[in-house]
């Protein structure tokens, strides 16, 4: 199938879009789809987003010069699960086991920089996770910041105020937290 | 188990059949979360063994916490059912396609009341969900982190100080969290809005959906809004947008209603009267024509045009009128010529007043 923007290349890369709820899939080469991808039109489409983390790990690998697409990048295997990268594009995207996250890292960072409207998580934190750790922090500056927002739009100012000094507290120990790290090093 | 599905066959289905805000428009509010356990290999990747002793692992979590009301929740495990059952429980929208399709190594959480659920070893180790009626994710929410913190303290979640909880597939990792809200828009599509409205709203990240098929062109007016991105914002975050865009598209609507009473009364009364004639007096209706016209019946309803009929009775249709629900109503199986038949005199019986 030829890609449907240049209609010279194979395409290889193929999203799905909703519109007035039918189905269309565009078929695109990977120096099309690429170019699509740099000007920021893919993430104004509503198309599938497993199968454009799958697709942009081909695009990457495309892109990459010869001398970059090494052997042991393809060869990286999980050594808890034994996933590797075929498996990751095959299964549209999908990885065998939560330590694939460390092993495919820099293949992953990309994707999920593409799909998602951010990097690190704020939300939720299990029970059990630690609750001083840097993206907890960040978490909950995240959060408080949110909250204050909320509470002067409502005029309440003296829970504003409240809030205010946990955000400023919470600035605090970031701050405090990249120091130590500096000093370490 | 064969009791279960019975006793589940005979509950109301209370998101349908119980009132909720803004229930002229919006049918059902629906959040997912993703979870998976440290220490083991994703359903994609893991054996059989494997599988089923993460099974037992989440229902011994259930039954010790009370979530779900366990361990009076109803428990199935889909390879041991037959595929009417199966069908039954995905017409109920308590489990997905993918889950069913999967050989081995599930098992479905059910409370009583249908309201919360946990699909397990469906793509990751853990789906729980809960479903209210109407337009409340904020309500849905709450019942929802409560129940995810009842099986969180008995079960060490896979989770990383940056990347959030980990899921198999990286679209899901984060929070973990898919919201939804399932919507009736007739107005918008007898207008000819629906298809500048949707691509509006993939543009700040959300996802449509249409309803009745997966793949297929809608079906009776009915689309679902979800979030796309699950990493970069708290839940609370997720939900205030989702919540905005909603609340706009149901002013929409609602301005559409009004522009075709308006501009083409009869159109629209012509639509809605050959609808319910169609329900009320047909002796063959396959699905797709029911789901339409059950579509038409509801702007009825909510213009005030019908008002002996209750629109949880034309809720309830929705999902009585499936393939799986009329053969267990029949206590048979049947084909599809004599599923038509069943469907029509099921309308015809619901319908009258
Ligand atoms: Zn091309
Ligand atoms: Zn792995």
């Amino acid at each position: 199938m030829l890609c449907d923007i240049c209609k010279k290349n194979e395409a290889t890369i193929h999203i799905k879009e909703m519109h007035g709820g039918e189905t269309h899939t565009a078929n695109l080469c990977a120096a099309c789809a690429s170019e699509k991808e740099k000007n920021g039109e893919l993430s104004a489409l509503g198309f599938n987003l497993a199968e454009m983390l799958c697709n942009l790990g081909k695009i990457s690998s495309v892109l990459k010069p010869p001398q970059e697409q090494t052997q042991p990048e393809r060869a990286t295997v999980c050594p808890n699960c034994g996933w590797t990268v075929d498996k990751v594009r095959n299964f549209g995207g999908r990885l065998g086991c939560p330590e694939c996250y460390k092993v495919f890292a820099p293949m992953l960072a990309e994707a999920i920089k593409n799909v998602h409207r951010g990097s690190v998580h704020l939300g939720k934190r299990p029970q059990s996770a630690s609750h001083d750790g840097r993206a907890a922090l960040e978490a909950e500056l995240n959060n408080r910041r949110h909250e204050l927002d909320a509470l002067i739009k409502r005029e309440e100012y003296e829970e504003a105020a409240v809030c205010r000094d946990r955000i400023n507290q919470l600035k605090a120990e970031l701050e405090q937290l990249t120091n130590g790290e500096v000093d370490h090093e | 188990m064969n009791d279960d599905i019975d006793q589940l066959l005979r509950n109301r289905v209370s998101f349908l059949a119980d009132a909720g805000p803004d229930e002229d428009i919006a049918i059902s509010s629906r959040i997912r979360l993703a979870r998976n356990l440290a220490g083991h290999r994703f359903p994609v990747a893991a054996d059989s063994a494997e599988l089923h002793g993460i099974c037992d692992e989440v229902s011994e979590a259930a039954r010790e916490s009370g979530a779900l009301g366990c361990p009076a929740c109803f428990s199935f495990d889909p390879e041991k059912m037959n595929e009417l059952d199966r069908e039954l429980l995905l017409e109920r929208r308590l489990a997905s396609r993918d889950f069913l399709n999967r050989p081995t190594g599930t098992r479905l959480l059910v409370k009583d009341d249908e309201s919360r659920s946990v699909m397990i070893n469906e793509e990751d180790h853990l789906r729980i969900q809960t479903m209210l009626p109407g337009f409340q994710l904020d309500a849905v929410w709450k019942q929802i982190d409560e129940l995810d913190n009842q099986l969180g303290s008995r079960l060490d979640y896979a989770f990383d100080d940056r990347l959030g909880f980990l899921t198999c597939c990286p679209t899901n990792v984060g929070t973990g969290m898919r919201a939804s809200v399932m919507l009736h828009l007739p107005g918008l599509v007898l207008t000819g809005q629906i298809t500048p409205t949707i691509q509006g709203i993939n543009k700040l990240n959300l996802a449509v959906r249409g309803i009745g098929g997966e793949g297929t062109s809608n079906q009776g007016s009915l689309f679902q809004v979800s979030n796309q991105s699950t990493l970069g914002e708290s839940e609370t975050q997720i939900l205030e947008r989702l919540n905005t865009v909603i609340g706009q598209l149901i002013a929409h609507e609602k301005n559409a209603r009004q522009l075709l009473l308006q501009r083409d009364q009869f159109s629209l009364l012509d639509h809605v009267g050959r609808s319910y004639g169609t329900l009320r007096h047909s002796y063959k209706l396959s699905g797709e024509e029911a789901v339409n016209c059950l579509s038409g019946v509801r702007v009825g309803v909510d213009l005030g045009m019908f008002t002996a009929l209750n629109i949880h009775t034309v809720n309830e249709l929705f999902i009585g009128i499936g393939a799986a629900h009329l053969q267990k109503a029949a206590g048979r199986a049947l084909n599809a010529a004599e599923r038509d038949v069943c469907r029509a005199a099921l309308c015809r019986e619901k319908l009258k007043a």
